[in-house]
């Protein structure tokens, strides 16, 4: 895990004391160096100053806000990832600055581990730059993200995107399926999962959403993914 | 005990303020979970961990505050049927390794203890140690 | 058949009332003592007043040798807590929870512990009814596993004037009864379906809806 890293150096900016430091401590122990930042004048001070391979930033801050420095970091140095840190429920401005270029978003209050991960992952995905790493397959990603944290408006922008980026996939139509269902337009919601078969006649999960959503059954479950095809699935499409 | 644990604490009384203020500063990462946000004034200025308000009977809080990515739950509400609930719902629909639950009824204990879930009876731990105490020191 | 119900409230009243008219011995566990007085008064039941997720009121409500317990108040944690007390502790053969936030009915059956959310219910009888009127969703069985539903078949059903033999309804269903003018038939291969039957239709969740659909005939 460590040796996958490399040694460019994390800037993690915000200007609460705790996040900071519970990053900080997470991050220590993948053997990287890290440096930190109370607000945006000082995060591109030290961005002058070092090469940074990831920065951890937080969107609410006093003076500068993180949108901003995104913004600048992306004209300037395109090469340095940016991971949004985000409270819960304002996961449309995450969205707004994964836009704008950023690569991933973390939600408070986040796990040592989920933080190591996602970090892992970012600095993984080296050889595809942000911009086209957020295709297809990472906005079905961040779809299901925001379903399972309830934020429907969210994941419906992102099913969108995923639908305007492979067109010929059946999961894209399905997911806005059931978000339409979940949002009581059952109409529409039937519309995309025939919208989906006829692309995809052996995909199951909208044929089962169909089945259901035709007929009321109110004990069934969504179906977002086919049983546990997904994994090696989206690993398939990133590579 | 590895020193970087994700630790669930529901309750941020005397009890769950005191175990926060602790484990946050051995290094732990720490969300602490009320109902009442007045509640987080108990957390030492030092407390590095997040303070989330809601209902850690739903079970739509508990998913906020990430229970599913958690090391240990810790229930210490004044309510011990709400700590009971929390710590069977953190075992079985998070699939959570180690719970803990404050219990003041000791006759619920033994019940609960059936069910696998960790309890802690303070009536019980006291009337132990005061217990122990006479034994070393005797009557006077 | 001895009931134990823990709550309040005018549901819980009627609840009472219900199980006493039909015969049973009821009795009332409440924790707040001004009602206690008022339902004491009201019902032919014993009331007691106090915590029913406390194991000494359990006890002394007689837990012990009861068939059912209910816990109906409006506190997710304290109906788990009294229904895993009665089961657990006073081997309870009967115990049902209410559970006010829907998302607890799974997590509760997860634990043992039959509840059901009025909600839920609510919101499933107002779908079904305005889905199709001809369907009726009699009762799921075996925590859903199962469906019974009942179908009135249309003129325009594909079945009407078929035998059973000549149907091709998809595996693992079946036709279990058909009410033809009030009076059950137990169908056999040469039952022929005549449109006004009701007929009640044993499904899985799997092929419910395509069963649905090839005896309505109806395709959404």
């Amino acid at each position: 895990m460590e040796a996958s890293l490399g040694k460019k150096p994390v800037l993690i900016v915000d200007d609460e004391k705790n996040i900071r430091l519970t990053l900080s401590q997470a991050l220590e122990t993948l053997q990287l160096e890290i440096d930190t930042a109370v607000n945006g004048e000082e995060a591109l001070a030290k961005l002058e100053a070092k090469r940074f391979g990831l920065i951890l930033l937080d969107l609410k801050m006093p003076g500068m806000d993180g949108m901003e420095v995104l913004r600048r970091v992306r004209e300037t140095r395109p090469d340095i990832k940016v991971i949004i840190i985000t409270a819960h429920g304002t996961i449309d401005s995450a969205v707004e600055a994964m836009k704008l270029g950023a690569v991933d978003f973390i939600q408070k209050p986040f796990a040592p581990k989920e933080i190591r991960e996602l970090a892992t992952k970012v600095l993984d995905r080296d050889n595809i730059s942000a911009e086209k790493a957020k295709g297809y397959a990472e906005h079905i990603e961040l779809a299901k993200k925001c379903i399972g944290d309830r934020e429907f408006d969210s994941a419906a922008e992102h099913v969108r995107q995923a639908i305007a980026a492979d067109p010929t996939k059946a999961e894209g139509l399905n997911l806005l399926g059931a978000l339409q269902e979940l949002g009581g337009n059952r109409l529409e919601a039937l519309k995309n999962y025939r919208a989906a078969i006829a692309l995809d006649p052996t995909y199951m999960p909208a044929t089962e959403n169909l089945n259901r959503a035709a007929n009321w059954s109110p004990k069934g479950d969504i179906t977002l993914d086919e049983p546990k095809a997904t994994d090696d699935q989206e690993e398939g499409k990133k590579a | 005990m590895a020193n970087d644990l994700f630790i669930v604490i529901v309750g941020c009384g005397r009890l769950g303020s005191h175990l926060a203020n602790q484990l946050s500063r051995a290094g732990h990462s720490v969300v602490v979970v009320d109902t009442d946000e007045r509640a987080f004034g108990n957390l030492s200025p030092e407390y590095s961990g997040f303070r989330m308000e809601g209902d850690a009977t739903e079970i739509a809080v508990l998913k906020q505050a990430k229970v599913g990515k958690a090391d240990l739950l810790i229930a210490t509400t004044r309510d011990d049927n709400v700590n009971l609930m929390v710590a069977q719902v953190a075992k079985t629909e998070f699939g959570i390794q180690r719970v803990l639950a404050r219990v003041f009824e000791p006759q619920r204990e033994a019940v609960y203890q059936r069910l696998g879930v960790e309890t802690v009876c303070p009536t019980a731990v006291a009337a132990e140690l005061f217990l122990k105490s006479i034994a070393k020191e005797g009557p006077a | 058949m001895r009931v134990l119900i823990v709550g309040g409230g005018r549901p819980v009243y009627f609840l009472c009332r219900t199980f006493l008219a039909k015969g049973h011995q009821v009795t009332l566990i409440n924790r707040n003592q001004d009602e206690c007085v008022q339902m004491a008064r009201r019902l032919k039941a014993t009331v007691v007043c106090g915590d029913g997720s406390d194991p000494a009121i359990l006890e002394d409500a007689g837990a012990h040798g009861a068939d059912a317990v209910l816990a109906f108040t409006p506190n997710d944690q304290d109906n788990l807590a009294v229904c895993q007390l009665a089961t657990l502790q006073y081997a309870v053969p009967r115990t049902v929870a209410l559970v006010n936030d829907p998302d607890n009915e799974a997590v509760f059956q997860k634990l043992g512990v039959t509840a059901f959310s009025t909600t839920r219910t609510i919101a499933s009888m107002v779908e079904q009814r305005t889905a199709l009127d001809e369907i009726t969703n009699l009762i799921p069985v075996g925590e859903g596993k199962v469906n019974i539903t009942e179908v009135k078949l249309q003129d325009a059903s594909p079945v009407v004037g078929k035998t059973l033999r000549e149907l091709s309804l998809p595996a693992d269903s079946l036709i279990a009864v058909v009410l033809r003018n009030g009076e059950p038939i137990v169908p056999r291969g040469d039952t022929r379906l005549e449109s006004g039957d009701h007929v009640v239709l044993i499904t899985l969740p799997a092929n419910h809806g395509p069963v649905l659909r090839a005896v309505t005939g109806e395709t959404d």
